[in-house]
């Protein structure tokens, strides 16, 4: 594993922001950050769509937005740090039917 | 806890039975219903009744077990379906729409020759046309606060096949009201989500998702498309899980979330807690009563919207 790959989070997608994205995950350096800004530098990293799907205008994570660090619900652990091969999971509800 | 094999090599509990097993009236925790099969019936339902798993008695209980479908839609199509050609012998199917051209791409249920017709009673009619064992009771109307518990309350076990925000909390409100397992479903382009919720023994809707989306955030079916056949694996999925609840056999989908991806032939399942300050479930519920869920999830239907269904896009 090279410093670089170390350092990597991955952040995977589900829902309306694989179709937001256009991917079904990136791979951010940024392990050590906290979950809050991994999330940040993902919205920043893509178009301005994808931040609106996850932070509303206060800056506040959605409430129906659920998220998931390494499978283990992290929602109201925002502030938790993220460490080198973490995968942040976000799931959003599909109400088709 | 302690295990066995079945002859059939799948892993059945030999221990206590699973404590929501004795929700259902026509489940193990419930008194065995009598009823003698003919010969018919020994044939249509041998390769049920052949299983050890299910048997003579896991038969019997799927004739006396009353299932509601929330929808004849993409997902209620593939587990109405199902569900009939298993023998549940009532059959409860909610949907205020009628048959479009553009839903007989995944809505099983509906023939071209129904086109126009009440979604619930071409529902019926094929329902019954496949297996006439079974009752089918049609709720031609949209679901709401003033009849979800009194339409609920008839019925052991509720399948989610709406189509929209509002019915979905809805939905889940009056199942944990009501103490009734739910086997929810959603569905969107080549996903889909599963899980099963039985009030009292893991999280509901509310705790995976406390809020609905901000309106205009998550496409409808209508919006976003719906590959036909993921309708079909999620439905049937529902069908299984509540073929389960009502049988009192292997271990329901409760406090898990299945996610399933059609692009990448993928299931994953995270585990999801039962949040202690939910609302609805929590230790001290503040929601007790059903609410306004338009008015929750920011949306109004107008008079011309039909809702089994939903407000996007019928039970599309």
């Amino acid at each position: 594993m090279t410093a670089v790959q170390a350092e990597m989070v991955t952040v995977r997608v589900f829902g309306a922001l694989r179709q937001a994205m256009g991917q079904t995950e990136v791979r951010l350096p940024c392990a050590g950050a906290t979950v809050k800004d991994a999330l940040v530098q993902l919205g920043q990293g893509c178009n301005g769509d994808v931040a609106s799907y996850i932070f509303d205008k206060q800056g506040n994570l959605w409430r129906s937005l659920m998220l998931l660090v390494n499978d283990d619900p992290v929602s109201d652990a925002l502030c938790q740090r993220t460490n080198p091969g973490d995968v942040i999971t976000l799931l959003l509800p599909l109400a088709g039917g | 806890m302690q295990t066995s094999r079945g002859s059939t090599g799948c892993r059945m509990r030999a221990s206590a039975l699973p404590p929501w097993t004795r929700r259902l009236p026509s489940g193990n925790g419930g008194a065995k219903p009598r009823v003698e099969f003919t010969d018919d019936q020994i044939e249509r339902y041998s390769r049920h009744i052949i299983l050890p798993e299910v048997g003579g008695d896991g038969q019997r209980k799927l004739f006396a077990a009353k299932a509601l479908i929330i929808g004849a839609g993409g997902l209620g199509s593939p587990a109405g379906l199902y569900l009939a050609a298993a023998g549940v012998g009532t059959i409860g199917i909610v949907d205020s729409d009628a048959v479009e051209l553009s839903n007989l791409q995944r809505q099983v249920l509906h023939a071209t020759s129904c086109l126009g017709r009440a979604k619930c009673l071409s529902a019926k009619d094929t329902m019954e046309a496949l297996n006439p064992d079974v009752r089918v009771i049609p709720y031609h109307e949209r679901l709401s606060s003033a009849n979800a518990l009194e339409i609920i309350a008839g019925y052991d076990v509720v399948l989610d096949g709406s189509d929209n925000f509002p019915t979905r909390y809805l939905v889940n409100d009056a199942c944990v009201m009501a103490r009734k397992p739910l086997c929810h479903a959603g569905i969107l382009r080549f996903e889909g989500q599963l899980t099963t919720i039985v009030p009292g023994e893991g999280p509901c809707y509310r705790c995976l998702y406390p809020e609905p989306p901000p309106p205009g955030l998550v496409p409808s079916c209508q919006q976003a498309g719906i590959l036909g056949v993921t309708a079909g694996v999620m439905g049937l999925l529902q069908a299984t899980e509540a073929a389960k609840l009502i049988l009192g056999i292997g271990e329901p989908l409760i406090g898990r979330l299945l996610l399933y991806s059609a692009l990448d032939t993928s299931f994953r399942d995270v585990r999801v807690p039962r949040r202690p300050d939910c609302p609805v479930c929590g230790d001290s519920p503040t929601i007790t009563k059903l609410i306004d869920y338009e008015e929750f999830c920011q949306v109004r239907w107008s008079s011309t919207d039909q809702v089994g269904g939903g407000c996007d896009c019928g039970s599309s």
